[in-house]
């Protein structure tokens, strides 16, 4: 697959099709995968492709705009979710983009590996998918370890929007299923099934240790504002320096902003340096929209962002 | 610090902001005070023209700086005077109560409801109402928490 | 920068308000408040006292926001707005607080408690004052001529009405001829006149009035622009003509249903509509002997669930027509059941039923059913009343249909951005308070493009219309109150959701100095924030409402509790 990738990549360049290719390449940290730009022939071999690559690529794709040319990008299932919503939300044009879909079978979590292993990330050597599970290399040795125990969170609902107009394809994008007893919004609904002052209590732990570092929104695809609304100095809904009191705003704030766009890629929860469960605060904004006005975001091409549209028989509690 | 306690110095007197739009609920609420409804007076109305102009973040703020809850009124649905504004209102409010009970708020604080013109006695029902169950809910959040920002910047 | 200088100026409203609301404590608290260099308590602020004093103090302290404190700004905001006009400043840099219906009249029993309350709501009022910005009321020229699209009655009647008030009116018609739906009927009801005696000389007014210009066989093709300046293209036999006009009429009527694969229609020669049989009869021909009149054919059904509401009247209209050609005649109308509202209509089904005209009830479940090979022979029908099946042996069925959406409606609702109900007529602003109208500006509607009407109501309606659309155009000027939004173009990011959630079609994603963003077109914005409520960066703002005041009060009422008010 890396192989046919690097090939793929090294025609699109040297055709002139692509100004450059946005995908994963080897850090000098062999547990992930990072981003990165290729755009010579020569820096082809650098790009990778295996279950390290968990990142969401789809928000650099927005550089495109400022070139005359197009990118092009290596795109798991659920990573389109975000270029369709980002063409839906007039970021981007579809003719900007040269996709190239790859048939994902699961994303490792750094921090659930660590976790299955016992060991820091930094020992880890190697990953490879072995079908049910993950040929792990720490040292010496090399496990294999179940699928179900270091998944990302999103690959058990992996959702492949197949109907993506891929320029090419690595092989038959099919979708990844696995047999594991977690619901749909088991995060969810465990929090939910909680007596309210300890979700109180809960989530004000949670939100106290935030350091507003911003991270979640810069991972966010959907954080594309030239100027957001928390950087606004008239007004400013923020104080600056931050007060720990407007924690909870801030989160609450960008959880409204993502419904209806936010799309399950994790970055958020991923790339949050103390650990904050983002992912069970924005799986409940999936839960709800999909549940109030039946709408997935990154899904189909035509549809009208649920908070600025309406059903005249919405639910109606209101009364 | 006069606000937490009424006029007699007993117990706690919630105070609630209240959005009520130009055409139908504010218009109610006039009405409540023209038939001289009396009601509770922790009710602090804020007039915008329509419903929808109500964005989430207003009632997140709100209840982030301690008021200890949040009303919207709009125009029956079907009856904007703007034809969709209180659909999107509607939506906005299904789900905020529903995040907002999810981090722990409880549902009684933030409310939305729909006040027609004519319907000053539903717009008094509606203070009563929401006044007594925010009490017996007692304070947001510990005044202690909610510090005041630098003066200027709204 | 000028510094902020805010005026408060508190009313005791006689006893209304002064009688609860310790009114001097307000005023000295207004006295604290940042910002605020002058408060006064006025027995009636809206009396000629009060307003003088409101334009002494804006001179004499340099005042430059208002706040008064009283009653509902429902009542009284014109007055104390042209007051601060008149001193010099602009009207928006005004703010009202209401204390009288929200504050004294509902605590009068604890004027402690109202005094508080009435002080942080003044808190609230000074905090947004100190926010609002001087606005200008957008004004734009309503060019002085109206379209009217639709020859029929209706349309005609809105053309004369127009161009009888001196308005250059451009009637644009599909037809060769003027006339319309009611071309094709022979006689109308109830007075069982010819309807050429009604339209001939309609028409002849029409085509002679030197205001109106008549497009016959023509379409409209295109329409840009909004209230006061539209740009119209009319085609006319491959020829595209361009049209300015300030208003435009719809009045493009509707269609009678071919009820194609109902009661053999279509499969036999001799069943009929309404319209084929006065087409086939009126003009001479013999009047058959026997007919089966089947009303509510296509109508009131679960695929079209509405009741056509004249086409009873024309069925009796016809049966009578047939009994006075032909006493001996026999006609039956097959009905569900009839529709004869008002005085004449009623009168004229007890006209029908002493000629000898047979009213049969049939139930929805078991409809009629045409027998015959090649030519209808016969109807059977469950007779209602009796409770059994009958067999009317028949040379002719005639089917009444209701009126239908024209297909070609979608076309033109989107020409003009306006909409359509479920099935298909043009849809009102609101079908209580705002008939005739679109929530889209200088659009207006008028008969049978928004449902089945008569004669009579078509012709009400289109007088309606001609007076809406008449109004832009006398006042010369459309002046928009200055709430509207406005977007910032420098921080849109153009996501669109504004575009999305305007209810007027008042925004649109433009290419401008900093790349694609929102644009607002202020002629067509109503001030409702929708838009600004979905802009996720706040790029988009309402003049008057916009965040930064809203947050400002919001603040103000919070800082209360933490030790804001003593």
């Amino acid at each position: 697959m890396q192989d046919k990738l690097q090939e793929v990549v090294r025609k699109l360049l040297a055709e002139g099709a692509v100004e450059y290719f946005i995908g994963y390449c080897q850090s000098s940290q062999p547990h992930r995968a990072v981003p990165c730009f290729v755009s010579d022939e020569s820096e082809v071999e650098k790009l990778v492709w295996g279950p390290l690559c968990g990142q969401n690529l789809s928000k650099y794709v927005l550089r495109a705009n400022e070139l005359e040319g197009k990118v092009g990008i290596l795109l798991k299932g659920c990573d389109t979710r975000a270029i369709v919503e980002l063409i839906k939300q007039h970021q981007i044009e579809r003719d900007k983009i040269v996709a190239i879909g790859v048939p994902c079978q699961g994303q490792v979590d750094g921090r659930k590996l660590e976790k299955a292993l016992g060991v820091s990330l930094e020992q880890v050597t190697n990953v490879e998918d072995a079908g049910d599970g993950f040929l792990v290399t720490v040292g010496e040795e090399t496990k294999k370890v179940p699928k179900e125990e270091v998944l990302l969170d999103k690959c058990f609902r992996c959702k492949h929007p197949y109907a993506f107009p891929y320029d090419v394809t690595l092989g038959e994008v099919v979708p990844f299923t696995i047999e594991a007893d977690v619901g749909e919004y088991a995060a969810v609904e465990e929090l939910e099934a909680l007596p309210i002052e300890e979700r109180r209590a809960f989530w004000r732990k949670q939100f106290e240790r935030c350091i507003r570092c911003n991270a979640c929104r810069e991972a966010c695809y959907a954080c594309y504002c030239k100027e957001c609304l928390f950087d606004r100095k008239m007004p400013r809904w923020l104080a600056a320096p931050p007060l720990l009191s407007e924690n909870e705003m801030y989160h609450l704030i960008r959880a409204v902003h993502l419904a209806g766009r936010c799309i399950d890629c994790g970055e958020c929860q991923r790339v949050c340096p103390v650990n904050i469960p983002l992912g069970s605060l924005y799986r409940k904004i999936q839960k709800d929209v999909a549940e109030l006005f039946d709408y997935e975001a990154g899904m189909e091409m035509d549809t009208v962002p649920p908070l600025v549209n309406f059903e005249l028989d919405d639910q109606d509690p209101f009364l | 610090m006069v606000s937490s306690s009424d006029s007699l110095g007993n117990g706690f007197e919630p105070k609630i902001l209240v959005f009520a739009c130009n055409w139908c609920s504010y218009a109610g609420a006039d009405l409540a005070g023209v038939s001289r409804l009396q009601m509770p007076p922790n009710c602090r109305v804020v007039r915008v023209m329509c419903s929808a102009r109500v964005r989430p973040e207003f009632v997140i703020t709100a209840l982030s700086k301690g008021l200890d809850g949040v009303l919207v009124l709009g125009c029956h649905p079907g009856d904007c005077h703007y034809s969709e504004g209180n659909y999107f209102t509607r939506r906005r409010g299904l789900l905020l109560r529903k995040l907002l009970e999810y981090v722990g708020i409880e549902p009684e604080r933030f409310q939305v409801r729909w006040v027609s013109a004519s319907e000053g006695a539903k717009f008094a029902e509606t203070v009563e109402r929401v006044t007594e169950q925010i009490r017996a809910l007692g304070p947001n959040r510990p005044r202690s928490e909610v510090l005041p920002t630098e003066p200027g910047d709204k | 920068m000028p510094k902020t200088r805010v005026g408060v100026f508190v009313c005791h409203c006689g006893n209304n308000i002064g009688g609860v609301v310790r009114v001097p404590d307000v005023v000295e608290y207004a006295r604290t408040l940042p910002n605020v260099t002058y408060a006064e308590d006025n027995l009636y602020t809206c009396s000629e006292e009060g307003l003088s004093s409101i334009k002494d103090q804006i001179a004499k302290e340099g005042l430059n926001r208002i706040v008064v404190a009283s009653c509902t700004p429902r009542t009284h905001e014109p007055l104390f707005k042209k007051a601060c006009e008149e001193a010099g400043l602009n009207k928006y840099l005004f703010e009202f607080v209401n204390i009288r219906e929200h504050c004294s009249w509902v605590h009068m029993h604890d004027p402690a408690m109202a005094t508080q309350k009435a002080k942080e709501l003044v808190r609230m009022g000074v905090a947004k004052a100190v926010h609002l910005e001087p606005q200008e009321e957008f004004e734009s020229d309503v060019f002085p001529a109206a379209l009217v699209i639709g020859g029929g009655v209706a349309g005609m009647s809105a053309a004369l009405a127009l161009a009888n008030q001196g308005i250059q009116v451009h009637l644009v018609e599909r037809e060769q001829e003027l006339g319309g739906l009611i071309r094709g009927v022979q006689t109308l009801f109830p007075t069982e006149q010819d309807t050429d005696e009604l339209l001939r000389p309609l028409a002849e007014r029409v085509k002679a009035h030197p205001q109106i210009s008549v497009f016959l066989g023509s379409e409209v093709e295109s329409v840009s622009g909004f209230i006061g300046d539209f740009d119209v293209s009319v085609r006319t036999d491959g020829e595209v003509e361009g049209l300015r006009v300030g208003t435009i009429v719809v009045a493009t009527g509707a269609e009678e249903l071919k009820p194609v694969g109902l009661y053999r229609y279509g499969e036999l020669p001799n069943v009929v509509t309404q319209l084929e049989f006065e087409e086939q009869f009126k003009s001479g021909g013999d009047v058959p002997r026997s007919v089966a009149i089947i009303n509510c054919v296509g109508a009131r059904i679960p695929q079209r669930t509405y009741c056509g509401r004249f086409c009873c009247a024309t069925a009796i209209k016809n049966a009578i027509w047939m009994m006075e050609r032909d006493p001996e005649a026999r006609v039956y109308v097959l009905h569900r059941d009839v529709m004869a509202y008002g005085v004449e209509i009623e009168e004229f089904y007890q006209r029908a039923m002493e000629l000898g005209v047979r009213f049969l009830r049939y139930d929805v479940e078991s409809p009629p059913e045409v027998l015959g090979e090649d030519r209808a022979k016969a109807v059977k029908v469950q007779h209602q009343l009796m409770g059994k099946e009958v067999t009317l042996p028949v040379d002719m069925v005639v089917l009444t249909t209701p009126l239908v959406a024209r297909d070609d409606n979608g076309k033109l609702s989107k020409m003009l951005k306006v909409p359509l109900g479920s099935e298909g007529f043009f849809l009102e602003a609101h079908l209580k308070l705002r008939p005739i109208e679109f929530s889209t500006d200088g659009v207006y509607v008028c008969g049978a493009a928004r449902y089945p009407s008569n004669i009579p109501e078509s012709v009400s309606q289109a007088y309606a219309a001609a007076a809406k659309a008449s109004i832009p155009i006398r006042e010369g000027l459309v002046r928009v109150e200055a709430i509207t939004a406005v977007c910032d173009e420098r921080t849109c990011s153009a996501c669109g959701n504004c575009v999305e959630a305007c209810p007027f079609g008042a925004v649109e994603l433009q290419q401008g100095r900093f790349g694609r963003t929102a644009y607002v077109n202020t002629a067509l914005c109503k001030g409702c924030g929708c838009c600004v409520a979905a802009c996720p960066s706040g790029a988009m703002q309402q003049r008057g409402f916009s965040d930064r005041q809203v947050l400002s009060m919001i603040g103000a009422l919070a800082e209360v509790m933490t030790g804001g008010v003593e």
